[in-house]
């Protein structure tokens, strides 16, 4: 590795590097991508932009260095530059999203006096999770992607920093500010769970 | 056991100690997040063992994270994204 400066990679040698050091990181940032789009199709144009820019900028990344990291500034920075503008319509709530898993309390139903325990912590697992999610999705996307950033992807407060391009203090600042917010718009919630305050 | 704790902290309250569960509101992100020094961490683990109020807010801020990190689905990427990728990437010169 210590040859690679100053020695033009080959196209296949770049595009072999390329797929293993960053292709690793597509679950995480198309998950990343969603959240932010809150639309599949959305999502899947800002990770491809995503890939194609880095590919374009692959000679400056050093290897071994934090990939998820810089894949994940790109984007950030990708959706702010060109997707925000794009896109005009106001923030969506993702109501689809919670559609598709409500059902499962007619699953319980349907699955009639056989229905197991498991099962039904399966389904309280998942409303737990439309909650989650809705309540997530509500907040501005600036504390959307922090939480998401700190809690979903485990990212440090200084990668965060660097992903978003804030000092850490604004980090921090910013984290408190929108885990107060998604606490509050759960707190209806956790109280009917028996989380009382 | 509580009342006697509460009270304990209502009388330290009063004595100025406010300030330090403000200090310790301060450092319940940085606790839950692994970011807090090892000094920080004595600061904040010796004060929740005494201060009920402070010790419930770490219970909800850890229930808060865990809330996210453990229920929040992930969406399955779609099997075609991938192959796109290096589709495009192989186009480009």
């Amino acid at each position: 590795m210590s040859e690679q400066t100053g020695k033009q990679l080959s196209k296949e040698e770049k595009d072999a590097r390329f797929e293993a050091e960053l292709l690793p990181v597509l679950d995480p940032l198309y998950n990343f991508a969603y959240r932010l789009t809150l639309d599949e199709d959305d999502a899947n144009d800002l990770v491809q932009e995503t890939y194609l820019k880095a590919y374009r900028f692959f000679d400056y990344f050093e290897q071994g260095t934090n990939a998820k990291a810089w894949l994940f500034r790109i984007l950030k920075n990708s959706f702010i530059n060109e997707f925000r503008k794009k896109s005009k319509q106001p923030a969506k709530v993702d109501y689809s999203e919670v559609e598709g898993y409500y059902n499962s309390d007619d699953v319980e139903g349907e699955g009639g006096v056989a229905s197991t325990t498991d099962m039904r912590t399966e389904s309280v697992q998942d409303l737990i999770g439309d909650e989650v999610a809705s309540a997530l999705n509500a907040l501005p996307v600036d504390f959307r992607t922090v939480i998401i950033l700190c809690d979903l992807e485990g990212f440090t407060y200084e990668e965060m920093a660097k992903i978003l391009d804030i000092p850490i203090g604004t980090v921090r600042s910013r984290l408190h500010r929108a885990r107060n917010s998604l606490k509050e718009k759960l707190e209806k919630y956790a109280k009917s769970m028996g989380y009382n305050s | 056991m509580e009342s006697r704790f509460t009270e304990t902290h209502q009388k330290l309250s009063e004595d100025g100690h406010e300030s330090e569960c403000d200090k310790i509101a301060h450092l319940l992100d940085l606790m839950i997040d692994g970011e807090a020094s090892t000094e920080e961490q004595a600061y904040f683990n010796t004060h929740i063992e005494e201060c009920v109020p402070c010790f419930e807010s770490h219970q909800k801020q850890k229930l808060l994270k865990g809330l996210v990190s453990g229920h929040l689905k992930r969406v399955i990427v779609p099997e075609s994204l991938a192959l796109s990728i290096k589709a495009r990437i192989q186009e480009t010169v």
